[in-house]
């Protein structure tokens, strides 16, 4: 086995051992039992036309997985934001790093681990919410592997940086940090729509900077795309006022050279990681 | 007797075993930039090494050579900068100038911290794991072939005295007790080099007596040990030659004997001297009057007689005569008080 691949081992072990996994097994299946019910009700609901819950459905469903999105992007920073510095401090990376192991691959164990957990949540929770949403509701996504993959991606690319901020700042300030970051990603993106719909230039610009700045809210809406039936984006591009400046709501899914501006930005970002732990006085 | 003390002598307090300063009086060939591990090739060798933090300068210059096979005490009080030292030979820290190898190679190389064992001053395993799973993860680090883990990890186990807790939770461990894995982990795949950062300071007599025992033991087996205290006692009791720093830069190196057995001193009962004896009283290291004794210090154990002739030829009557031996405490003293 390689070094990079014993971190990561060790990293998803320590969050298996720390019951993080069980945690998460249990809030997960409450929360999707809430939707269930939640679902349930809506799709079965005589006040409401059947039209109506059609267009329900997905916004509904968009809700959830910004709630799923929101807990991966705050787990994700939780978990990689001791992964480093915490280790430095308590003086537990000191007796890994003086191995026959390069720094760099402390750095990529770390991040495989933690991206594999991630990822492990990410399609868990897309796929548990998906099957009970459809099971209740006859209601199925277009694309659910495409928007669990859009959700693992947002979740990787916070991980990501906040990987990096771990390698210098403490774990306090690193989680502090990520969870900032996250938060005005999507608030900027929020703004960026009403610039849109209110034909305000200056906002248009913040939202679209700031998905190039850090593209969590940029890949969170490739999500949404990958949740909304056709119908459902005519229906709402038809009704201006209904989806003008709707943070859940994607007309288009992200471009390709978006795509590849995340992937660059993920590289960059990770390759800066790893310069800065080589760098590290320990 | 006349109280007058003599200043004859320097205080050389120093100068029993000289460091030069200068990179180019440093004792030692090595091969530099040799990133080979000749067996000839010194376990340790630094020139100059130096370390700066911003404004404070952490290391001023350590330069030193240890031995295939030496048990080298590097010694200095709190503060000397050893842990910095332990650190830039490591490659957990960069240095800011000098030079350092390790078993033949650049100090940090990746692969040759395969032949280094490292138990680290302040550091802590992985709480969720056992005393074994800890051992194990070692052995997949160093890359050991996996029919040999089992044997290590038990060996391991058992020279530090921790066979009957290696299922435990290290979390469950007192500090002591992680010091004891910690040293069981450092000497995992039979290394070439063992550092070893104060390796006792959390541990009990008992503890620090099996501690003492495994050092010997990997003399024995011809393995290099390099053990950074300020333990006195410890140092005595295994090591083969000593360095004491003291304010970033090496003020002495030498072999135990060198650093104190050379030179001891003597207090002798002397009466019947007559005045001025000591224009004529030359050549025995320095010398107090203490009322009837006069207390001799840094003169050869083989002198003691010549001195007592000479006093005797001063007209002298020498009445006792007290060796007293020099501690490496009493030198270890002396050598900080030194300008």
């Amino acid at each position: 086995m390689t070094p990079v691949l014993v971190i990561a081992r060790l990293t998803v072990r320590e969050a298996v051992r720390r019951k993080l996994v069980a945690v998460f097994l249990l809030i997960t299946v409450a929360m999707v039992s809430l939707s269930g019910w939640g679902f349930y009700r809506l799709s079965h609901s005589r006040t409401i036309t059947s039209g109506e819950v059609r267009l329900a459905l997905p916004q509904a469903l968009i809700l959830f997985m910004f709630m799923f999105s929101f807990v991966v992007a705050l787990s994700a920073s939780a978990i990689a934001s001791p992964a480093v510095s915490a280790e430095v401090e308590s003086g537990v990376l000191q007796t890994i790093v003086t191995r026959p192991v390069r720094r760099s691959q402390v750095i990529l164990g770390k991040w495989l681990g933690l991206a594999f957990l991630v990822a492990g949540y990410s399609f868990a929770v897309s796929a548990l919410e998906m099957a009970v949403v459809d099971r209740v509701s006859g209601f199925l996504p277009p694309d659910p592997v495409a928007a669990a993959l859009y959700l693992f991606a947002e979740g990787a690319v916070l991980l990501t940086l906040v990987l990096l901020i771990s390698t210098r700042l403490s774990a306090l300030a690193t989680g502090v940090v990520g969870v900032a970051f996250f938060g005005s990603a999507w608030l900027a993106g929020v703004v960026g729509a009403l610039g849109s719909t209110f034909h305000i230039s200056a906002l248009r610009t913040v939202g679209s900077v700031a998905r190039y700045v850090l593209p969590t809210d940029g890949l969170w809406h490739g999500a949404i795309y990958y949740l909304e039936p056709s119908t459902f984006i005519a229906q709402r591009v038809a009704d201006v006022t209904g989806s003008g400046g709707n943070p859940f709501f994607a007309v288009t899914p992200p471009s390709w050279q978006y795509l590849v501006w995340a992937a660059l930005w993920f590289l960059a970002v990770l390759g800066a990681g790893l310069v800065s732990f080589e760098r590290r006085e320990l | 007797m006349s109280p007058t003390s003599s200043a004859e002598q320097p205080a050389a307090v120093a100068g029993l075993v000289p460091v030069p300063p200068a990179r180019n009086s440093l004792p030692g060939p090595v091969a530099a930039g040799a990133g080979g591990s000749s067996p000839k090739s010194p376990a340790v060798h630094t020139i100059e090494l130096r370390k700066q933090y911003r404004r404070t300068v952490a290391l001023e210059g350590i330069s030193m050579t240890v031995g295939r096979g030496e048990v080298f005490g590097f010694l200095g009080p709190n503060g000397a900068g050893k842990t910095t030292a332990v650190k830039l030979l490591l490659g957990l820290v960069h240095p800011t100038g000098g030079e350092a190898m390790v078993l033949g190679a650049p100090a940090g190389d990746v692969e040759t911290r395969r032949r280094i064992g490292y138990l680290p001053e302040l550091f802590r395993f992985q709480a969720w794991l056992s005393a074994r799973e800890v051992l194990l993860l070692h052995c997949r680090l160093l890359g050991l072939p996996k029919p040999r883990w089992a044997p290590s990890v038990d060996g391991a186990l058992a020279t530090v005295g921790l066979s009957e807790r290696g299922r435990d939770k290290v979390g469950a461990f007192s500090k002591g007790m992680q010091q004891r894995l910690g040293l069981g982990v450092a000497l995992l795949g039979e290394p070439e080099l063992v550092v070893l950062d104060e390796p006792t300071s959390a541990l009990d007599p008992v503890g620090r007596h099996q501690v003492r025992e495994v050092i010997k033991g990997l003399r024995e087996r011809g393995t290099t040990v390099f053990l950074n205290t300020h333990l006195l006692e410890e140092v005595e009791h295994v090591c083969d030659r000593v360095a004491v720093i003291d304010r970033g830069r090496t003020i002495a190196t030498g072999t135990l004997a060198e650093l104190v057995g050379h030179q001891s001193s003597v207090r002798l009962q002397v009466t019947g001297l007559g005045e001025h004896w000591w224009h004529r009283f030359g050549g025995f290291g320095r010398w107090t009057p203490e009322g009837d004794w006069l207390l001799v210090e840094a003169i050869q154990p083989a002198q003691v007689p010549e001195l007592v002739s000479a006093i005797v030829g001063l007209g002298g009557q020498v009445a006792a005569v007290m060796p007293e031996h020099k501690s490496l405490e009493d030198r270890f003293l002396e050598l900080l008080a030194a300008p």
